[in-house]
């Protein structure tokens, strides 16, 4: 072999490891779908509510979307790896799930739970993870849905009534549902890209 | 003259080194993940990695998953160390060839 040769094989070995790092690192994971079934689940919990059924519909809505979550995890994780970056910020989402549902949970069977007090702890708690994950993720748009319900905390604190509801639904259907409709797309394309390099 | 650094052999074929790029920056690597990332035949992916676990450069952990056999494959130290001097060594070598 020339030197030529040999130096074309050993640039061929650095530019396959470059690749293949930068491969493992591509890797996503799957959370668009997270956001649709909670925002949902909570226009079913709140629109059930208003129905009269306080004190089942929060504690089975919640109960069901942790179910429905719990199983497609699981199913997910069997193929895809777990990188340290998404560790982290599943367990971001994994401890303020916990805290929200023990918190709803409690709410909705003790009956004590307070319009104004109920929004502004869940739009805090909603905040804090998406603040978290936008400043590792460094994602402008998940840190405009934080600051949409940092705002919502705010008002739930001063605001009230009708307009209280209203805002909470809209904050829900754009950082809840819109946002994880926008993020099933970007999975979508990154995953299309893999397919393609791959 | 410095004397220019052996490659590690055990890390210089191509779909292993191809295998432990992957690895290094993932937790853990499901089997079939590798195979799909690298394009590469069941036997020839087990028999690499098989050799990289011979040389302890990866884990091995076989379990079940909803009734499922799945293996994943995790770097230890030991492969994190060798791929480390494994691309110094390369850029000695190619500072080397270029300085030549």
């Amino acid at each position: 072999m020339t030197a030529s040769n040999e130096e074309l094989e050993l640039k061929d070995r650095l530019r396959l490891i470059e690749t293949m790092i930068a491969e493992g690192r591509r890797t996503t994971i799957s959370y668009g779908w997270t956001f649709v079934l909670w925002g949902v689940a909570y226009y079913v919990a709140i629109l059930w509510a208003g129905l009269g059924h306080d004190y089942i519909a929060w504690p089975v809505t919640m109960t069901a979307a942790v179910v429905i979550t719990v199983v497609i995890i699981a199913r997910k994780r069997c193929t895809r790896p777990a990188t340290t970056t998404s560790r982290a910020i599943g367990s971001i989402w994994y401890a303020m799930g916990t805290s929200l549902f023990i918190l709803l949970m409690s709410f909705g069977i003790s009956g004590r739970a307070d319009q104004h007090t109920s929004i502004a702890i869940v739009a805090a708690m909603l905040a804090t993870a998406n603040a978290t994950s936008s400043l590792i993720l460094k994602w402008k748009l998940q840190f405009a849905c934080a600051l949409v319900w940092w705002a919502l905390t705010v008002y739930a604190c001063f605001g009230g009534g009708k307009m209280l509801t209203i805002a909470f639904l809209a904050a829900l259907f754009f950082c809840q549902i819109v946002f994880g409709i926008y993020g099933m797309i970007r999975e979508a394309r990154a995953r299309h890209q893999g397919d393609n390099h791959a | 003259m410095p004397e220019l650094p052996e490659l590690n052999p055990v890390i210089h074929g191509k779909l292993r080194l191809a295998l432990l790029s992957l690895l290094v920056g993932v937790e853990e690597a499901e089997f079939t993940w590798l195979r799909s990332k690298t394009g590469s035949t069941d036997g020839n992916l087990g028999a690499q990695l098989a050799n990289l676990e011979e040389a302890g450069y990866v884990s091995v952990e076989k379990k079940f998953v909803q009734r499922k056999p799945q293996t994943l494959y995790r770097m230890t130290e030991a492969g994190r160390q060798a791929l480390t001097e494994y691309v110094q060594a390369l850029k000695q070598l190619l500072g080397g060839a270029i300085g030549a």
